[in-house]
């Protein structure tokens, strides 16, 4: 009994759970209202994330590409920073933010990608006098880290690059939720207003679920602005709700600013959110809604008709995101769902000393095992081989087949989840989340339950 | 009608070079965009890399072989469900990637250990799988890592596996048709001639060009079967690894796609003195005479016309019905390259679909040169368009239907624009008489989607007809 924290084996990899760095990048990027990134590197560095973004949302994002050829790889791609940054600016009027990307090509290179954009802005200030465009360069070789980092950097790089000035007091919360979906982004708007606390979510991803109009016009783009970047430094405090993604901008507010931070467990689950919820009303001095408690109490009233009957005693393998996949084993110990097997996919040597982590080590009672540096083979292996059994899996569309392959109900949970339609738009957080989350884990063991004629009958009366 | 500047491009006027509308009575001898030149930066260009031209759409496509993808790890998650091309053992190709998972270290170090254990990893963890495709990424190249040592000594410690090594990194040439070329090149020079063949027919071709998009290439084979022809070896789809090494026993090389695969024909013919045969796979009249010319080449004409007379009779009268609605469509085609010269005609002849505007990312001059002579006039072709020259061009010729990508299909879903994929398809396949008659419902349906109007339908207004008429 207990729980086993080590680390994959193997040099390769086999079916990764994590994209690379500049992808991370890529998705904070397009959080920004009026921003387009461009990333330097070669164009499949964009192209495919851009087609990875299409693929889970159901939507087009705009994301530029130095298109790095082999001159510039022998020579240096200077003049392909300024060229890109000067096409962008000059075709898109409206544009105000350029991150620019790095990737592993151009850090091994080792271009100037500052110094490069300080010229692009002396020609943009010529030719644009009384336009301001951020242009600043975001450093995320490829070869380092993963996605997970690689979005981190970006938020960070923004809010250097912008939040510089020390804004007047707004009274307002700045809520830093980390990679999560259009409805996590909705739920937190919620809460907010439920409680009658202003504040912003960073990146405010709302729009990422954007309608299709009478008049033809497109939406989908982040809504956060410049000017919201710029008052979060007044902001009340600062609140980052996942430790690997969105800690170091909260830090960065409180340490250049004085907006205080504060860590939370990211709101996955009843409690981790009743935790959420107590930290909002300890910091805004206003007391939890009566509505919150009563969408708790739905929450936990539809929970408690799954729980002992359906979840008890089920063995969960669980991959993703780091704060997605730990507060997800907070959510399953609540419902009576055993998460035996936690898979974290890069080489962050911080998860293993993860105060939820060692709490979790702390109190299982059962056998648990928490995988670093993991890949999908972890999984795939321990299923085929036998030597451990689960009965459902929680992770994202690329271990689909670990599930179609061995039968086993799977829920599709994180990012990204494109062979399932709409899921962007529930939230995963909240206790709405929870709700939604274990309703569709339920009814994906009573589609296996009926597919595999075990016990179907047991719903008849259900 | 010269090239032509769109309002988007005045700050980028080079970019008129690679816009062409043609008038009537002009062609592809009076005015040739530009093409397979490097894109402008910040453009928000298609184009992919040539490190996904090899992995991603060719290599990629084996069933039987390991794609080691020696670099950072997003080379390898990138190119890894993003394709529809199954295979008949379960679709192994698509369910794994693999990678060395390059780190910092290995980039300062050297990545040659790395990549050597991680395939014999690779072998170990899927002791089935004897064959492995090895791929540079960018900083693998730029540090110079010699994979081609690594594989040659695993191959030397374990005799029973086979190791190809394909060097072209992302920053390779201008797009993905680099990779294309390089893993072409590469495999002729390297493996093809290692593996004897059974020959079972005294009819044998390579069919190459082809990846089983949607099962493309096990409807196409059901012909050859018909026909008593042997398919030595599949470029690549639904294809082994050996077979490929077989190919210089084929008597004759039919290529469909020459863009990504007309390499390798050339040097079959070059190398072995395999006569080259171009077919367009697409359409009934092409699918047709691409049947006849194959036949006539082994000298087997009534077998062909016999096929071609019990297809047409099974077929047509459904590719009909969809000609008769989908009659006088303006369709625009935004995909690679050949698919425009491919379809342009065929949509026109087969359903009598007018192509209004086609966007090639990869095309090279002869792609260009074959589109033109193919396609009608007072329609816009473009090569490596953009996102602000799409906007543009869809407002001056207003196109019913677009196939192109998922992505872009997102897009000009909030203008009104249904999309088919034009790369993976919607339900295909496409290639043959059955899939063409998949592409024209899948056209068909597009268009008659009800909730086009619906969306175009203002409900505030009190314009109660119109809504009635919309929701009809």
């Amino acid at each position: 009994m207990g729980c086993e924290i080590t680390t994959r084996e193997r040099a390769g990899v086999i079916n990764p759970m994590y994209d690379c760095q500049p992808a991370g990048a890529q998705y904070a990027g397009i959080g920004l209202k009026d921003s387009i990134p461009l990333v330097h590197g070669g164009q499949g560095c964009s192209m495919f994330v851009r087609l990875l973004f299409a693929q889970h949302f159901k939507e087009n994002f705009d994301v530029a590409s130095t298109s790095l050829h082999e001159d510039s790889a022998v020579f240096g791609g200077h003049m392909r920073i300024q060229e890109g940054i000067l096409t962008l600016v000059r075709r898109y009027p409206q544009l105000r933010i350029i991150p620019v990307i790095t990737t592993c090509s151009t850090e091994v290179i080792g271009d100037d990608v500052e110094g490069n954009i300080k010229y692009a802005l002396d020609q943009i200030a010529k030719e644009f006098p009384g336009r301001e465009v951020n242009v600043f360069a975001v450093h995320t070789p490829s070869f380092k880290s993963s996605q997970v980092g690689g979005y981190s950097e970006c938020v960070l790089s923004t809010w250097k690059a912008i939040a510089k000035e020390k804004a007047p007091a707004t009274g307002k919360l700045n809520i830093f939720p980390g990679w999560v979906n259009p409805g996590d982004v909705v739920l937190l708007k919620h809460y907010l207003k439920e409680f009658g606390v202003q504040g912003d979510i960073f990146m405010d991803t709302e729009d990422f679920d954007s309608p299709m109009l009478p008049d033809k016009s497109i939406h989908t783009h982040g809504r956060t602005t410049v000017e919201d970047i710029k008052a979060s430094t007044g902001a009340l405090a600062s609140l980052s709700l996942a430790r690997y993604e969105a800690a170091s901008t909260v830090d960065f507010l409180k340490n250049t600013h004085g907006v205080p931070g504060h860590q939370i467990a990211a709101p996955y689950g009843i409690a981790n959110t009743d935790a959420m919820l107590q930290k909002i009303s300890e910091i805004t001095g206003k007391p939890i809604p009566d509505s919150l408690v009563h969408e708790r109490g739905v929450a936990i009233d539809a929970l408690q008709d799954l729980a002992h009957m359906f979840f008890a005693n089920k063995k969960v393998a669980i991959f993703g995101h780091p704060d997605l996949v730990i507060g997800l084993a907070d959510f399953c110990t609540e419902v009576e769902l055993e998460p035996t097997l936690l898979l974290l996919g890069d080489d962050n040597t911080r998860y293993k000393k993860d105060p939820r982590l060692l709490a979790m080590k702390e109190k299982v009672p059962y056998d648990m095992e928490v995988v670093c540096n993991a890949d999908l083979w972890e999984l795939e292996k321990r299923v085929k081989d036998g030597s451990k059994k689960y009965d459902l899996i929680l992770g994202h569309s690329k271990g689909r087949y670990v599930a179609i392959d061995a039968n086993i109900p799977m829920a599709r949970v994180g990012f990204p989840t494109f062979d399932r339609a709409g899921l962007y738009r529930h939230p995963t957080m909240g206790y709405r989340g929870a709700m939604l989350l274990g309703e569709q884990i339920a009814n994906a063991m009573f589609t296996h339950m009926e597919y595999t004629r075990d016990r179907e009958w047991l719903l008849n009366t259900w | 009608m010269p090239m032509v500047l769109l309002e988007c491009d005045k700050d980028i006027p080079e970019r008129s070079k690679h816009i062409y509308l043609k008038v009537e009575g002009e062609d592809q001898r009076d005015f040739l965009p530009i093409s397979n030149a490097a894109t402008i930066p910040g453009t928000l260009s298609e184009r992919g890399c040539a490190f996904c031209g090899a992995k991603l759409v060719i290599g990629g496509v084996l069933k039987d072989t390991i794609q080691m993808i020696h670099g950072p790890i997003g080379c390898a998650y990138d190119t890894w469900h993003t394709k529809r091309y199954p295979t008949d053992n379960g679709h192994f190709n698509m369910k794994y990637v693999w990678s060395t998972d390059m780190k910092e270290s290995h980039i300062v170090f050297g990545g040659e250990k790395r990549l050597e254990k991680s395939i014999n990893e690779a072998f170990d963890e899927m002791p089935d799988i004897k064959r492995m495709f090895v791929y540079t990424t960018c900083p693998t190249a730029l540090i110079g890592d010699d994979i081609k040592a690594v594989a040659k000594k695993v191959m030397q410690e374990r005799p029973d596996v086979d190791i190809f090594c394909c060097e072209c990194p992302g920053f390779a040439g201008v797009s993905q048709s680099k990779g294309h070329h390089v893993l072409n090149i590469n495999w002729i020079n390297e493996k093809v001639g290692t593996v004897e063949p059974e020959i079972t027919s005294e009819y044998t071709m390579n069919f190459i060009g082809d990846f089983n998009i949607q099962g493309d290439t096990q409807l196409l084979d059901q012909y050859w079967k018909r026909l008593g022809i042997q398919v030595v070896a599949h470029f690549t789809g639904n294809g082994t690894y050996d077979d490929l090494r077989a190919m210089h026993k084929a008597q004759l090389n039919v290529v469909n796609c020459a863009r990504s695969s007309g390499y390798i024909a050339n040097e079959l013919k070059k190398q072995y003195g395999i006569p080259r045969l171009d077919i367009d796979s697409w359409g009934f009249s092409y699918m047709a005479e691409g049947i006849r010319k194959i036949c006539s080449f082994f000298g087997i004409e009534e077998r062909g016309e016999k096929l071609i007379a019990e297809e047409y009779a099974k077929w047509k009268p459904q590719l009909d019905w969809y000609k008769e609605r989908l009659q006088g469509t303006k369709m625009a085609i935004w995909t690679g390259g050949p698919r425009l010269w491919h379809w342009t005609k065929s949509v026109e002849d087969d359903l009598g679909v007018q192509v209004v505007a086609m966007s090639s990312k990869f095309g090279h001059q002869e792609d260009v040169e074959k589109v033109i002579a193919r396609g009608g006039a007072g329609t816009y072709y473009i090569d490596d368009g953009n996102e602000l020259e799409f906007f543009e061009i869809i407002d001056l010729v207003k196109p019913e239907v677009i196939f192109t990508g998922p992505r872009v299909g997102e897009l000009v879903k909030k203008l009104h624009i249904p999309y088919v994929n034009g790369h993976g398809y919607h339900n295909g396949p496409y290639m043959g008489f059955e899939g063409f008659v998949n592409l024209a419902r899948d056209m068909y349906n597009a268009k008659a989607n009800p909730l086009l109007k619906l969306a175009a339908t203002d409900i505030r207004g009190g314009n109660k007809a119109a809504l009635k008429e919309a929701a009809e």
